[in-house]
């Protein structure tokens, strides 16, 4: 497996199962935020100062990151099912599409959270 | 010139092992792959690989160039790069010796999907006539020529090789779904309407990127799943 040359569009893909795999882990994470910040309103002070530390703001961007990616991916999918880049060519740019519109967001979220 | 070539007799070896050649190119020539294995098979007899019609008709000579499925006799070597050129057998099949593997797993896929024509109807006196606007639906599903190089490149192929068709298969199984003259639609669709047979393909194309005769399985797993979303609503 080591010596198979993945094409862009295989990339794109396994990216897209990798971010669905960590959104799912990231669900329980996500679930206690939530629970305890809707609690009171000393669990909502307790979980905004937890997220405003630097590791803290590392995982929420790396999970909206995931998510945005997850997002993108998932119309290519969407358009793949009607018909539009299904041939190598229009497969390949909108793989390519896919990957800089992911770390775009990537980036823009950075700047946003930081 | 270096090659890198996978060997490997079960006989003999306990693990396949990857053995360096050298060939004498003349500069400014090329070549097809084919030819330069033939030729290192003259240096070395205990090379095995197969080879028949050596112009990409009879799809016997697929293997792993440089990570990339390919037929041999139709890979200029001056279309790939690299000092060295590594040859490997087609990944996911078992391997018989060297560069020959075991296609039984494949022919098996290809022969669950009925590839032949079917027709019910009554028997015309003559043959079945198409129109060339029925006949133009074949293009690009017709020439395929099981080399196995899509398959064998598709990772769902790899995990579920008993269980999906794989890309090679299902080209195949819409080329007589799409048939004007084929009167089994209906039971073609329903033999493909499970978890595995069809679905497991996620679309990534690796296909695609590597089918030597430019054809798209791709787009023809879509048609079929249009196909079956439109006998379903």
């Amino acid at each position: 497996m080591a010596a198979f040359k993945w094409p862009i569009t295989a990339i794109s893909s396994i990216l897209h199962r990798v971010t669905g795999v960590l959104l799912f882990l990231a669900v329980p994470f996500c679930l206690w935020t939530l629970e305890r910040s809707l609690n009171s309103e000393a669990g909502f002070l307790q979980v905004k100062s937890m997220l405003s530390g630097d590791c803290a703001k590392f995982i929420t961007w790396f999970i909206l990151s995931s998510l945005t990616y997850h997002i993108i991916a998932g119309c290519k999918h969407l358009l793949m099912d009607v018909g539009i880049g299904e041939s190598l060519e229009s497969g390949v740019l909108a793989s390519k599409l896919v990957i800089i519109l992911g770390i775009l967001a990537a980036v823009g979220l950075g700047v946003w959270i930081w | 010139m270096r090659f890198s070539i996978y060997r490997y007799d079960p006989d003999k070896d306990k693990k396949p092992s990857m053995k360096d050649y050298e060939l004498e190119i003349e500069p400014g020539s090329d070549m097809m792959l084919l030819d330069a294995l033939q030729l290192l098979k003259e240096q070395d007899p205990t090379i095995g690989f197969r080879r028949s019609c050596r112009e990409g008709v009879c799809g016997s000579d697929g293997v792993n160039v440089n990570g990339k499925n390919a037929l041999a006799c139709i890979t200029p070597l001056s279309s790939l790069k690299g000092k060295k050129i590594t040859v490997r057998p087609l990944p996911g099949l078992p391997v018989i010796r060297d560069l020959v593997v075991d296609m039984a797993q494949f022919y098996r896929q290809y022969e669950k999907i009925r590839p032949y024509l079917i027709n019910n109807d009554e028997q015309p006196v003559r043959e079945h006539l198409q129109s060339p606007e029925d006949r133009e639906k074949l293009d690009g599903l017709y020439e395929c020529i099981l080399c196995a190089c899509c398959s064998t490149a598709c990772p769902s192929f790899w995990w579920n090789p008993d269980k999906f068709v794989g890309p090679s298969g299902l080209l195949q199984a819409y080329r007589f779904i799409i048939d004007s003259r084929d009167t089994e639609t209906e039971s073609r669709l329903e033999d493909l309407d499970d978890a595995y047979s069809l679905f497991r393909c996620r679309g990534i194309m690796n296909c695609v990127s590597v089918c030597p005769k430019g054809l798209n399985p791709t787009k023809a797993i879509g048609h079929i799943r249009n196909m079956m979303l439109n006998r379903g609503v």
